[in-house]
């Protein structure tokens, strides 16, 4: 055993290693490969030249690359609206009605199905003559059909509130398990000073569910500007550059044009926006919790 | 603090070296001897040629199999290793076995990719292998579709062009008669509109891809394909017409792949449907009773009045270790007694002038394949890919689907779309990528 290294650390560590060695050579190694690519013209098939800032500058002259960040941007409207119903979903979920169980179980499956799956299944309800079309037009609140995935004012949000639907589950189970953490004994107080159910909400379960909201947060932050797949699947970034998010731009430029060294140069933009956004994340949720830290 | 700094300085510039010493410096061999055509040759060493292949096993796996068997048997010292991989996946497996220096020797790449992979310098000049017979065995307009700057990136290899298919229903309860089908494209506009106003279903749905340029004569890239050229009152004339088609419902506003444009024909939302033969057999499963009421006819051309084939090619990349071995069993593949063969297996159209005279593409027993097949055989003298000799294909296409799509379904100005997609075009030729 090491001098000086408390064995509990020794242990926490190397039950950390395999999981940080996987981190290390597909995740930590790749990001910091990125930096001296980002200063050439590499491209897998042809040879490397050094090339200085330019990805750099042409990035940002660039403005495909600046629609993607701003839809990016755009697409962390949802965070908030996530935030604000997988909590009350989690609220309902733990209260003690009947049949609660399943309301858990459906609200996950979307959860543990994949991206695939639930993009191709909206892709279909979306569709001109899909179900959504149909039982608009039947209530007549749409008085003729409307291409969802095709119109530039509609497809982003499309895609945002699928992204939504999918990952409502997670964070309500999150949120299910922080409320479950909480002493019944500060309910119960509170409720003796004359709360009601929606001052309970406010003053004792938001406030103590302030480092779950913290976590789930940064992840659904950065989940928001690095998404891929839905959007990928369904419109490639169309109509035009309405739904081009800054992830499946970086994916064309380098997997489908070989522009590797470019594509790395819009990944550590990317990853320094990602970054930033996240230490914002970290000023506004510093207090709060059962155990302040 | 500061030695950190330093040591992180030091370790980035360690990566940067490590890096530049991984570029590839490719085949450098020069002029090369001319290869035969599959004619019996012993290699001078023990040769292996890895030959990847799309989406043909295993349905083809006993023709490949005895096509190789044959050539082994023909080339002492040469063993084929046949590897096939879905469409998606294989230009990530072409990228990863060049970047680990294990690159094949023969690859099946459509002519999009064979442009943009030989405009960036990665596949070897066929050119410089073939005999003069060799080369003008193929049809001209596809053996051209992957000649940049003078030098050939591919052999051609099966290929497709497009039908005109109608739903003969929709089109007899508009009123028109489908023994006298449409020859233009202002006809099938005609017609599509009647079927739209008659029967309410749209005429047909199109992706939004760059092809509808050169349909109507309009070149993407000027002569020396060194700038964009599509920009002009013609391209302006062209879309403004589609735009008022989708206004009207006559074409389905949509950017619609191939997959929704089965998915419209199958369900009696469109009438005719433009594409190669390999239709009939989605829509032969997804509305068995539409595929009964379907008949296929030459496809109307446009102003340019020539039809584009859609053409699958074998190239051989600059990093083969084997370039010599590797032409002569693409060229093997690719001659005309073997593309017969292949196209009667597999239902496609050869690329090799003398294969077309076989009765097989000629004679017709009534049924919707036969038919398809006759019509598109007949149309590969003057069949073009959209994408001849054009560097750097798919980012331009990429560039030109956006601004399409910007303009027919996002409503913006068609002048101003195009003055900056032209530009764009223009960056990427400029930069090579």
């Amino acid at each position: 055993m090491y001098k000086g290294i408390r064995s509990e650390t020794f242990t926490a560590w190397a039950f950390m290693a395999p999981g940080l060695l996987f981190l290390a050579v597909f995740t930590f190694w790749p990001i910091i490969y990125g930096i001296p690519l980002s200063l050439t013209d590499y491209s897998v098939i042809t040879e490397t030249h050094y090339v200085g800032l330019d990805n750099f500058a042409r990035a940002f002259q660039d403005s495909n690359f600046l629609i993607s960040l701003w839809n990016s941007l755009v697409y962390v409207l949802i965070v908030p609206v996530i935030q604000i119903l997988s909590i009350l979903m989690a609220i309902l979920v733990n209260s003690k009605i009947p049949g609660v169980k399943m309301f858990r179980a459906a609200y996950y499956i979307p959860v543990v199905t994949s991206m695939v799956a639930v993009a191709l299944i909206w892709s279909w309800l979306l569709g001109n003559n899909g179900v959504v079309n149909y039982l608009l037009l039947k209530v007549g609140i749409l008085s003729e059909q409307v291409s969802w995935l095709s119109t530039s004012s509609t497809a982003l949000y499309v895609l945002m509130f699928i992204t939504m639907w999918k990952g409502l589950g997670y964070y309500m189970m999150l949120y299910l398990a922080g409320l479950q953490g909480i002493p019944t004994d500060l309910y119960e107080a509170a409720r003796v000073d004359g709360a009601g159910p929606v001052r309970l909400i406010v003053h004792v379960t938001l406030p103590l569910l302030r480092p779950h909201i913290l976590f789930c947060t940064l992840i659904s932050v950065m989940g928001a500007i690095r998404v891929f797949d839905e959007v990928y699947i369904l419109t490639k970034g169309g109509p035009g550059t309405s739904t081009l998010t800054s992830s499946v731009y970086i994916f064309q430029k380098g997997l489908e044009q070989f522009n590797f060294g470019y594509a790395s140069a819009l990944g550590l933009i990317v990853s320094v926006l990602v970054g930033a956004l996240s230490l914002l994340v970290f000023r506004l949720n510093r207090r709060g919790g059962v155990n302040s830290y | 603090m500061r030695t950190n700094r330093k040591g992180f300085m030091a370790a980035l510039l360690t990566m940067f070296m490590l890096l530049a010493a991984c570029g590839g410096n490719g085949n450098t061999q020069g002029a090369a001897d001319t290869v035969s055509n599959g004619q019996s040759t012993a290699a001078a060493k023990d040769v292996t040629l890895e030959f990847w292949t799309i989406a043909l096993q295993p349905t083809f796996n006993d023709y490949f199999n005895d096509l190789i068997a044959k050539y082994e048997e023909n080339h002492p010292g040469v063993k084929v290793e046949w590897k096939d991989y879905p469409y998606d996946a294989i230009s990530q497996r072409l990228l990863t076995s060049t970047a680990s220096d294990k690159s094949p020797d023969v690859v099946n790449l459509n002519t999009e990719f064979a442009s943009q992979l030989g405009s960036k310098g990665a596949l070897l000049n066929l050119g410089e292998y073939l005999t003069d017979e060799q080369a003008k065995s193929y049809f001209e307009g596809i053996y051209n579709s992957t000649v940049l700057g003078g030098k050939a990136y591919a052999l051609p290899w099966y290929t497709g062009t497009e039908v005109l298919f109608m739903n003969k229903k929709l089109v007899e309860k508009a009123g028109l008669d489908p023994a006298n089908p449409p020859q233009t494209r202002e006809e099938l506009v005609e017609w599509a509109r009647q079927v739209h106003e008659k029967t309410g279903a749209a005429g047909y749905a199109q992706q939004l891809v760059s092809k509808l340029f050169p349909i109507d004569g309009i070149p993407i890239l000027n002569e020396d394909k060194t700038a964009a050229a599509f920009n002009t009152p013609e391209a302006e004339a062209m879309i403004s017409q589609m735009r008022d088609l989708m206004k009207e419902g006559v074409v389905l506003k949509e950017d619609a792949d191939f997959s929704k444009q089965i998915q419209y024909f199958s369900g009696e939302q469109t009438a005719f449907q433009l594409s190669g033969p390999t239709f009939i057999n989605f829509i032969k499963t997804s509305a068995p009773d539409v595929y009964k009421n379907t008949i296929a006819v030459p496809l109307p051309t446009g102003k340019a009045n020539l039809r584009l084939s859609n053409s699958m090619n074998l190239v051989v990349p600059q990093k083969s270790k084997n370039p010599k071995e590797a032409v002569e069993f693409a060229a093997f593949i690719t001659n005309a007694e073997n593309q017969t063969a292949f196209s009667k297996v597999a239902n496609t159209l050869p690329s090799s002038r003398t294969s077309i005279q076989d009765p097989f593409f000629t004679d017709s027993d009534g049924s919707l394949e036969a038919e398809a097949k006759v019509a598109s055989s007949q149309s590969l003298d003057k069949a073009t890919d959209y994408m001849v000799g054009v560097p750097s294909a798919s980012d331009i296409n990429a560039a030109l689907t956006r601004g399409l799509q910007e303009i027919l379904m996002n409503g913006a100005d068609i002048k101003e779309t195009l003055n900056k997609v032209e530009k764009e075009i223009n960056n990427i030729i400029s930069q090579g990528s």
